[in-house]
């Protein structure tokens, strides 16, 4: 079916379209052409302007206009697909539409294309307007080429993340949580280390502003970081190609989670091996991006590297993103035990096994080993002097992962819709409390206890010599050891659980 | 029974603290319409929501038009209409832009004048062009049930669809169904009002608590459910006529004016011996009704708890 044939993305037009476009149009053409009035000052009277050269000012004002493209199609795009989504779906408009024989793939389309429309043009007059500075600027028609390319994409790629939110967020507005939150952090890390950051190419943040060929400004120490290819594990590759192929490797799978939801809201919208094959990418492009600073001889730099170190440690900062990712993929592909409970009707079997082939546990355990070797790649050449900061960093992420999802089942089985709120409850209490006690009675070894700190401390002593003296790696592990105790406990409460939920399987009461 | 378009086998619904839907099975075939009856919480929606697909079953089969639900849920879905017992419009959109969205998706043949036809079938032609936002609640219901109409699909499934509509509304979806009924559709409807249903329902299944407590046609309900109370007028003879029925066997005898009513324990054909009986024997009988025919009344004595 051609896209002007779905009854989706065609009744989303009409939606749009009714709800009007022309003062949205004007508003952005009105932003795009006081900046090319701008450029057009500075040409007519360069005297009046602190640019050096006519490129100079163009590359400023162009790089203006996409910003407002950015924030028109990608964050505004975002927010329009998710709470569109959002709403059609608590409408009962979505189930009204999976009755018809629309296949999920038309209706997923449908959305995609069809609930951003406004933002859409909006950034088409933008980028009208742009090629016209890029022109008037004299800058290379692959600056704009390239940059409306990576814009494009990276709607098309958070677009798909944007129908997945749609899909499962209860309230139509909290859609805006996720642009809300890339906003907020991606800053926080995209400047930090530049080359080495794989947020920077799963947005295109460096391919952006390495477009804007920043090598006449490499002297100076900010843009120094933004110029030349990055490497995965010591091979270049141009850094839109990078981008490109990290957003369509990526897009794959979240096309596929928000197909099956479509199709079917009772099921998990990954599939397990996805979830493993998607965190395997993730994780491999980011150690494959930071190879080149140690070359597997962490802790010691390599030569020529700069010497990151001093100012960020970059694989803690990795160590905590790789919990991150993994509690996102755990949370997804974890089953509801009401899932699980329904099965065992239809089988028959309501035994521990299913419980355990069911949960998340066995996944957790799969990307604990792929966390485990994507960190070997680090510290492999070096592992006999370094087992130790391994040991530690991987008994730290074997601690976080099972505690994580054994909480998350525990929580779900026992608390149900509250379970959320238990959740984040004691991740907080596990993660983050030791740190505001060590602040509050000036005792840093309270902070050591928290789940992430052996991890993290023992990436962080990447030049040998550390603040926590020559024994600290063995405290850590004493740490890690401890804290597999509360793994422990948790499980005895989790299979407790499991089997309650059984017990009512086996005696279902009758309706109210 | 004709042929069964729609069968229902074991099916199970569960929720996490209750079993919405047990064991039930049922059929509907061309040309029945079947009165899904049941309190609030019988599970009417959420059987009609798993026949549909919507809802996931635990257990049990669903065929439409010979379609099973589990293997070729795309085909079935060209077989059903449902319509829900709220009413998911586009707001923006007029009565006429939110039919060619179905009209598309169902990849309708000559969608204008079918949506025409359902326009006008469902008294809306004059609002076609009107906003989904600026129609009353009626008129919405109306709106749906010309989107479930629109593929013309074999069977249809509708949830409460005279909760909306005003009493004008209501005669003119009796006609509606009656129509279907006479066009070979198989249509399952639920609703509480169960005397609108009495006049086109050729069946009923009764739910409660998630179990079918009975299904069947209406005579055999009416059967089912034992005694029933008969009413008899006559012209003249009344005397006679009462002696006829005090030998009969029937209970409760009252006379009225030109007439009596009483219960009556046998079976159908007793009752038209008896009815034989008063007319050889000269009583002049002009009104003949049984009101264990009304589903009320089967549902009363059903024993469900809850009528609402």
């Amino acid at each position: 079916m051609k896209l002007s044939e779905n009854p989706i993305f065609l009744t989303q037009k009409r939606l749009v379209h009714r709800a009007g476009v022309l003062a949205a149009i004007l508003i952005a053409a009105l932003i795009g052409l006081s900046l090319l009035s701008g450029l057009i000052a500075y040409l007519s009277a360069p005297i009046s302007f602190g640019f050096r050269s006519p490129q100079e000012a163009g590359k400023v004002f162009y790089g203006w206009i996409i910003g407002v493209e950015i924030l028109v199609l990608i964050i505004g795009g975002f927010g329009r697909i998710s709470k569109v989504l959002a709403e059609d779906r608590k409408a009962g408009l979505l189930d009204s539409n999976r009755l018809t024989p629309l296949k999920p793939a038309q209706i997923v389309i449908g959305y995609w294309f069809g609930a951003p429309l406004r933002e859409v043009y909006m950034s088409a007059v933008l980028a009208g307007i742009g090629l016209v500075v890029v022109l008037l600027g004299r800058l290379p028609l692959t600056l704009w080429f390239g940059t409306q390319i990576l814009i494009v994409s990276t709607a098309l790629f958070l677009g798909l993340l944007a129908v997945l939110m749609g899909l499962v967020i209860q309230r139509p507005q909290n859609g805006a949580v996720v642009p809300a939150l890339l906003i907020v952090l991606l800053p926080l890390f995209s400047f930090i280390m530049p080359k080495y950051m794989l947020s920077n190419f799963l947005l295109p943040v460096y391919s952006i502003v390495n477009l804007f060929d920043t090598r006449e400004l490499a002297d100076e120490h900010s843009f120094r970081d933004w110029s030349g290819s990055p490497e995965i594990f010591g091979v270049p590759i141009p850094p839109v190609v990078l981008t490109l192929g990290l957003q369509i490797g990526i897009g794959i799978f979240l096309w596929r989670a928000a197909v099956r939801k479509t199709a079917n809201p009772f099921r998990s919208p990954l599939f397990r091996w996805e979830a493993v094959v998607l965190f395997g990418i993730l994780l491999f492009a980011q150690h494959g991006l930071m190879w080149g600073v140690w070359h597997g001889h962490f802790p010691e730099l390599s030569v020529g590297t700069r010497n990151f170190a001093d100012e960020a440690p970059m694989l803690s900062i990795v160590h905590c993103g790789t919990l991150l990712l993994a509690a996102i993929v755990l949370a997804f592909a974890s089953p509801l035990p009401e899932r699980v409970r329904l099965e065992a009707l239809r089988t028959g079997v309501g035994n521990f096994p299913l419980a355990f082939s069911r949960s998340a546990l066995p996944l957790a355990l799969v990307l604990l080993a792929v966390a485990g070797i994507a960190l070997l790649t680090q510290c492999a050449a070096e592992i006999s002097s370094n087992w130790m900061i391994f040991t530690v960093a991987f008994g730290s992420l074997l601690d976080f992962f099972l505690v994580f999802v054994l909480l998350l089942e525990f929580c779900r089985l026992r608390f149900k819709r509250r379970a959320l709120g238990f959740v984040c409850l004691w991740l907080f209490v596990l993660c983050v409390l030791p740190f505001i006690l060590a602040g509050v009675f000036s005792e840093a070894a309270i902070g050591r206890l928290s789940l992430l700190s052996p991890g993290v401390l023992a990436l962080a002593n990447s030049q040998g010599s550390n603040d926590y003296g020559s024994a600290e790696p063995d405290f850590l592990l004493l740490i890690v050891l401890a804290q597999f105790g509360i793994a422990v406990l948790l499980f005895f409460g989790w299979r407790d659980q499991w089997r309650r939920l059984f017990a009512r399987a086996a005696a279902i009461p009758q309706a109210k | 029974m004709s042929s069964p378009l729609l069968t229902i086998e074991h099916l199970r619904v569960d929720f996490p603290e209750v079993v919405a839907v047990n064991d039930l099975s049922l059929t509907v075939g061309a040309g029945d319409v079947c009165g899904l009856i049941g309190p609030n919480g019988a599970g009417k929606t959420t059987t009609m929501r798993a026949i549909s697909g919507l809802q996931e079953s635990t257990r049990g089969s669903v065929r439409v038009g010979g379609h099973e639900l589990a293997r070729e849920p795309d085909e079935l879905k060209k077989c059903l209409g449902f319509m829900p017992d709220f009413c998911p419009v586009y707001e923006q959109l007029t009565a006429t832009e939110f039919l060619d969205h179905f009209a598309r998706a169902y990849d309708v043949p000559n969608r204008a004048s079918r949506i025409f036809e359902c326009l006008e079938l469902t008294w809306l032609t004059e609002k076609r062009n009107a906003l989904c936002e600026e129609l009353s609640r009626g008129m919405k219901q109306r709106l749906v049930l010309a989107k479930t109409l629109l593929p013309d699909p074999k069977v249809l499934l509708l949830d409460e669809p005279a909760s909306g509509l005003d009493p004008l509304g209501r005669i003119e979806l009796r006609k509606i169904l009656l129509q279907l009924r006479d066009a070979g559709k198989a249509v399952l409807i639920s609703s509480h009002i169960l005397t609108e249903l009495s006049g086109f329902c050729n069946t009923a299944a009764i739910m409660e608590r998630g179990k079918l407590v009975t299904f069947g046609t209406i005579a055999e309900l009416g059967q089912k459910m034992g005694r029933r109370r008969m009413s008899v007028k006559w012209r003249a003879d009344g005397g006679k006529a009462m002696d006829i029925l005090k030998s009969a066997n029937v209970k409760n005898l009252e006379a009225a004016d030109l007439g009596a009513t009483f219960d009556f324990d046998g079976n159908a054909d007793a009752l038209d011996e008896l009815l034989k009986t008063l007319v050889v024997q000269g009583v002049r009988v002009c009104e003949w009704r049984g009101s264990g025919d009304d589903l009320e009344q089967i549902f009363l004595q059903s024993g469900a708890k809850e009528l609402m």
